[in-house]
């Protein structure tokens, strides 16, 4: 049995498409949210809502429609949908396909990077034809570009955020001499994902602070 | 040089302005449908480059098809990152807030497949978790590039891409066949007694993530 993801906007027939044409659905989970400035968009997004539920409910599909508190909000959307895509994962269900032609720019975009993070096949639908387009899986394998030990430094580094780590204090946490850590910060600073800040207190001392794109790398569940 | 590529759209003249003020540039590149250049939003952000003494880029690109665009955008993002001094490369950011959802998500698309840093920038200024520099294509060993770039348009038999990769001998050959096939990156089928080998969608992608990445490492050898 297969989950179907998807974004919505004001047009369900962005989303059933690809109910239909997905074998062995048993559940659909949907996201939407009603831009406050627009007029009508609350509305326009509650019957759109209503109208995709109907139709799961006719088809004896279990659907979730999770309204989004901020559809504008690209890094709180790309951490929620990842956090629902991985607890799925978790309990074992097969996501066959995520839907990404509806919604507010930021939803599409955020629902767009969490698939290629966590490898899941996504559709486009055509705004006029309501054509399904495959996109090419494009998955990123963190794992095989980052090293075993800077793997280990991102996730230590995320789990004390909140501290300002020296590089000596990490290399401690690491359990790794001073001069491996600090080859693999050089390494970690040019790829973008940690960056090293003056130590307030002594001029001498570098902080390690990690990229704030790094937490929407790992997810919130590392 | 510092260059500031954005997707735009004409009426996201303060998503671009959200962009020119989070991230330090020398040159803007506008990237959007070729109707975006005669709009308000465009007239007002080429006169505040002119008012810093440079000029405002525009890249026009058809957005008929998703990955088509993908194409487009990074063609652009390759000749933004040649630096006409050698041995020095510019260093490129990508917003991807402007313009249409198939513009946006081209870009990101785009920035994943080159290792482009990037950003979503609108009334909050978010870093996408793109690694510079780190493509697809770093997880494939050598021999399985070797194997998909020499795999022609229309798919080949399997016995004439043995010959392609000569000196490879056969059993490694049909290991890395068997490995990409399970990736799903290979389609094959049995014509006229024969294995015959095509890329799938997502081989295809593959294929053209390493040709972006051949042609930037080209351009900076160059360098």
């Amino acid at each position: 049995m297969a989950v179907v993801f998807g974004t919505l906007g004001y047009r369900p027939k962005s989303l059933i498409p690809t109910i239909r044409s997905t074998p062995k659905v048993d559940k659909v989970v949907f996201y939407c949210g009603a831009d406050p400035k627009e007029r009508d968009a609350r509305k326009n997004v509650a019957e759109a809502k209503a109208a995709v539920l109907e139709y799961c409910k006719s088809m004896n599909i279990s659907a979730i429609g999770i309204e989004l508190e901020d559809p504008f909000d690209f890094k709180s959307i790309a951490l929620r949908i990842r956090r629902d895509v991985r607890k799925h994962k978790k309990e074992g269900k097969e996501i066959a396909v995520f839907n990404i032609a509806g919604g507010t720019r930021p939803t599409s975009s955020a629902a767009l990077l969490v698939c290629i993070l966590e490898g899941i096949p996504t559709v486009y639908v055509h705004d006029v034809t309501y054509e399904e387009i495959h996109l090419p899986l494009l998955r990123m394998e963190y794992n095989q570009v980052l090293s075993g030990e800077e793997r280990d430094m991102l996730r230590i580094l995320f789990k004390n955020r909140a501290k300002m780590l020296t590089e000596v204090e990490l290399a401690a946490l690491v359990g790794k001499h001073k001069a491996t850590v600090n080859h693999h910060l050089r390494n970690l600073v040019s790829k973008g994902a940690v960056r090293l800040e003056k130590h307030p207190g002594d001029a001498r001392k570098k902080i390690v602070r990690l990229e704030e794109s790094t937490e929407l790398l790992l997810g919130d569940d590392e | 040089m510092r260059i500031l590529v954005s997707t735009f759209g004409g009426d996201d003249y303060a998503k671009v302005l959200s962009a020119m003020k989070s991230l330090p540039y020398e040159k803007l590149v506008l990237v959007g449908e070729a109707s975006a250049e005669d709009t308000e939003g465009f007239h007002k952000l080429s006169h505040l480059e002119e008012m810093s003494g440079h000029d405002l880029h525009f890249e026009p690109v058809d957005t008929s098809g998703f990955m088509e665009t993908v194409d487009e955008i990074c063609d652009v993002l390759v000749q933004c990152s040649k630096d006409p001094e050698p041995g020095s490369s510019n260093l490129i950011a990508l917003n991807i807030s402007g313009g249409s959802k198939l513009l946006g998500d081209a870009a990101l698309f785009s920035a994943f497949r080159l290792g482009i840093e990037a950003y979503h920038c609108d009334e909050r200024v978010t870093k996408l978790p793109v690694l510079k520099g780190a493509t697809a294509v770093d997880r494939f060993t050598m021999s399985q590039v070797k194997f998909i770039m020499s795999i022609k348009e229309d798919g080949m038999l399997f016995d004439e891409l043995l010959q392609t990769l000569l000196p490879a001998g056969r059993q490694a050959t049909e290991r890395v066949l068997r490995i990409l096939r399970k990736e799903r990156l290979l389609e094959t089928e049995l014509r006229s007694g024969k294995i015959h080998v095509a890329l799938s969608a997502e081989g295809r992608e593959v294929a053209r993530t390493i040709g972006a990445a051949r042609t930037d490492r080209a351009a900076a050898a160059d360098r």
